[in-house]
């Protein structure tokens, strides 16, 4: 072994980390492909939700109005008859 | 095995080959937090995987296995490592003598800008002191590419040196 691989054997010698390096929070794991399909899915879901919520929300809305258009024709009936029967 | 004895087994791994994985991430990646981190994943997977620990030497082998995998994977994300080149290595101090702190620092520095597969090799021969069969054998390579990549990275340091005026020290 000559100077230089001496000198490269003192240059790598090992090093010791620090004394918590276990005991640090890990960095989230990276992993691209996975992490891009997670999200994909993620985004089919809430979109697929979303518009299961919308049609949820519309067909409240207009059982909603059928109600009130219910209320006003017999509130409608009502009045009418009252009209008919004062004009007899 | 209990599982007391493991955990036990796994701090004794820790502290026993630490300053080995450590310094092989070190070396390799010249970032002391990456190469904690390297380290840190190294030992949780050996922790995940303790089941198939037969020995302390096979715990030794397996660590350096995966800490060079998990090396290279790390440096290979991190590109701008490789975008270092020889001449943005700081000129070297003129009549360095053996054993110069700044002449040992070059030579990491010089050693960090060969490519992946002949750093690992000079990490793994002058670091870990092991020969260029139990190289070929943890870098899945043939012997004589290990020897190859051994005398040229040496042959290229020697020709960097002699061009800073440190040739034979």
């Amino acid at each position: 072994m000559d100077w230089l691989e001496q000198e490269l054997k003192e240059a790598l010698r090992k090093q010791e980390p620090s004394p918590d390096f276990m005991k640090r929070p890990r960095r989230a794991p990276v992993a691209p492909v996975r992490n891009w399909l997670a999200a994909a899915a993620a985004v089919v879901l809430a979109v697929g939700a979303g518009g299961a919520y919308r049609e949820y929300e519309g067909q409240v809305a207009k059982q909603k109005v059928m109600l009130a258009m219910r209320i006003a024709g017999s509130n409608m009936n009502h009045i009418q008859r009252h009209i008919l029967e004062a004009q007899q | 095995m209990t599982a007391a004895k493991m955990t036990w087994d796994f701090d004794s791994l820790v502290r026993e080959h630490q300053a080995m994985v450590f310094s092989v991430a070190l070396h390799f990646l010249r970032d002391r937090a990456v190469a904690e981190e390297v380290a840190q994943e190294v030992f949780l997977s050996l922790h995940r995987n303790l089941g198939s620990i037969e020995s302390d030497s096979h715990a030794r082998y397996w660590l350096r296995k995966v800490t060079v995998q998990r090396s290279i994977d790390e440096g290979r994300r991190r590109k701008r490592q490789s975008n270092v080149s020889l001449e943005d290595v700081a000129e070297p101090i003129s009549g360095a003598r053996p054993g110069d702190p700044m002449l040992q620092e070059m030579l990491r520095r010089l050693v960090a800008t060969l490519p992946e597969a002949p750093r690992m090799v000079m990490i793994l021969r002058y670091q870990e002191d092991l020969d260029p069969g139990d190289i070929a054998e943890l870098m899945n390579m043939p012997v004589a590419t290990v020897k190859s990549h051994l005398q040229r990275s040496l042959a290229l340091l020697r020709e960097k040196l002699a061009r800073r005026g440190l040739g034979e020290i």
